[in-house]
């Protein structure tokens, strides 16, 4: 478990680098978890997906199935690796401040 | 702790798991006590444990071995860790001569090495198959873990597992409104690509058959589920899945017998809840060795019939109307299918009559190589290692030239294989289920 500093606010992680309470999100970590994540420039395209993940998790609690994502989201799964690098799973859940999927995932 | 790279679950989610954490002091007296009880209570862990001439066979067998390199991933040096403890404690040669009778005691390192090399394990059982006495490496691994367990030694991937599935009954966690939006979709996907209103019922009461895939369907092999549904369709079954129970997988054979007991349970109460005749499993492969070998003993007798979905595909295959697709393909065969689980020849009849050109890999069907997941080794901690857990299988699939499909009829694999394709440097292979060709094969009207 480790402590970051964002801005005014001292943020808990867990050991996979995730935040440990989604609730204590906002817009400041994105540009740090990206660099954990080797998004590079987070542009309006990480940030439809990021927006999409947070409103689907607050309404359903879980991630959205990756094909829903990307036809919501009108990206292709190649195009998702292109902003996400480490992918849907460990990289856009992680910016997008919500639980890694776990499983045989 | 010690060298694993595991990160492991907190005090407060080990409790709220209803274990609990065993002070330091005392791990040696509860790991004892517990070896004690296993002791008493399977004979199978008596047999291996006090069976082993080291003629050393094994190391050449096993992938963990051969892919690490490491000494204790040598399947008799494996089981060495939790043999060595027992003869001291629990034989009389050991307690009387030690180290000459291949004992050793229970010291500061022997949790760190246990915790270690019993999750470097992927509980595939090859060894067993060319052990002249037959020893299962297997079975000290579920022992040892169990062991682990019961002091509160838990992988944080195994905990938060286990509590998703106390919480919603899958693995992932999925709530039931986020399934039925889920399922809303796949019909959505069914009715496109068909033009069919194909259905997939959740909770349909009076089923005859209830269909228990594994929650990744859900979220990454979608291909699988809908490759089941559209089979259903055609042979007008009287089917459904069920909300409480979405999960094939049995996390609880891979870090705590009684939590195995615990979800094996929820499968058969979702079953009787049901009323249902006959339980389908999907592919999941840990989880199928569960359902079919364990059901009877630990909730059984049980009144409906358990079958995997292969078995009831193999029956039907050559009544299908099928398109065989354009496709050169191989089988990996799932450790827990094919050396656990008697599905061997089932997937071959589906795979030949789905696609135009079937080639074996080598060595194949009961002696194939485990994908290096196996027993529920994917968290990301363990990626490096996993890694190397994956050399063979890679081996095996580089051998075969130019492929245009892998099945991968199993959730871990499907998960292990795609990243250790990729490390090894072959792109572009397509792989994925077994029912998902089906379904593409299938000819609907």
């Amino acid at each position: 478990m480790a402590f970051i500093q964002i801005k005014d606010n001292q943020i808990e992680l867990d050991e996979d680098g995730f935040l440990m309470n989604p609730d204590d999100w906002n817009e400041d970590l994105v540009a740090y978890f990206a660099k954990q994540e080797e998004v590079g420039e987070v542009t309006e395209n990480h940030w439809k997906v990021i927006n999409y993940l947070r409103d689907y998790f607050k309404k359903f609690g879980v991630a959205p199935m990756v094909r829903k994502l990307c036809k919501e989201t009108g990206f292709s799964l190649t195009e998702i690796y292109g902003l996400f690098p480490s992918g849907p799973g460990k990289g856009a859940c992680k910016l997008a401040g919500i639980p890694k999927p776990t499983g045989c995932v | 702790m010690g060298k694993s790279p595991l990160h492991m679950a907190k005090e407060k989610d080990v409790t709220a798991l209803g274990f609990s954490m065993t002070a330091e002091p005392k791990q040696r007296f509860q790991a004892l006590a517990k070896l004690g009880q296993l002791r008493q209570s399977l004979r199978s862990l008596v047999v291996m444990l006090e069976t082993c001439t080291k003629c050393g066979r094994c190391a050449e067998q096993c992938h963990s071995y051969l892919g690490t390199q490491d000494y204790y991933n040598f399947p008799a040096a494996r089981a060495e860790l939790l043999r060595r403890v027992y003869k001291r404690y629990f034989t009389l040669q050991g307690r009387l001569f030690g180290r000459f009778a291949g004992a050793e005691d229970f010291d500061a390192e022997t949790l760190d090495k246990w915790l270690t090399y019993f999750y470097q394990c992927n509980e595939c059982r090859r060894c067993a198959l060319f052990c002249p006495f037959g020893i299962d490496t297997a079975e000290v691994t579920i022992a040892a873990r169990h062991i682990l367990s019961e002091l509160g030694i838990i992988p944080r991937f195994m905990q938060g597992i286990a509590a998703n599935m106390a919480k919603t009954g899958n693995n992932m966690g999925i709530p039931e409104p986020a399934l039925r939006d889920t399922v809303e979709f796949m019909e959505d996907e069914l009715r496109e690509e068909t033009g069919i209103d194909i259905k997939i019922p959740v909770d349909k009461p009076g089923s005859a058959v209830l269909y228990i895939p594994s929650s990744a369907d859900f979220f990454t092999n979608v291909d699988t589920m809908l490759g089941v549904a559209k089979l259903f369709h055609h042979l007008g079954w009287n089917w459904t899945i069920s909300s409480a129970m979405l999960e094939a997988a049995n996390f609880g054979l891979l870090f705590n017998m009684d939590v195995m007991k615990e979800h094996n349970r929820r499968m058969v109460t979702a079953a009787k809840a049901l009323g249902a005749q006959l339980v389908v499993q999907g592919e999941c492969g840990h989880g199928w060795r569960a359902a079919k070998m364990y059901t009877a003993a630990i909730n059984g007798p049980v009144p409906f019939a358990i079958r995997h979905i292969h078995e009831v595909t193999a029956e039907c295959i050559d009544e299908l109307p099928l398109n065989k697709l354009p496709l050169r393909a191989t089988l990996h065969d799932p450790c827990n299918y094919a050396r656990a689980g008697d599905l061997i020849e089932q997937p071959r009849k589906i795979l030949r009559a789905v696609v135009q050109e079937f080639v074996e890999m080598t060595p194949n069907r009961e002696e194939n190589f485990c994908c290096g997941g196996g027993s529920g080794l994917l968290m990301e901690e363990m990626k490096d290692i996993r890694m190397q857990l994956g050399r063979k299988k890679a081996e095996q699939i580089m051998a075969l030239g130019k492929l245009d499909y892998l099945v991968i009829p199993c959730s871990i694999c499907k998960a292990q294989i795609p990243a250790v394709m990729d490390h090894y440097g072959v792109k572009d292979l397509a792989m994925g289920g077994l029912m998902d060709l089906v379904g593409k094969a299938l000819v609907l009207k």
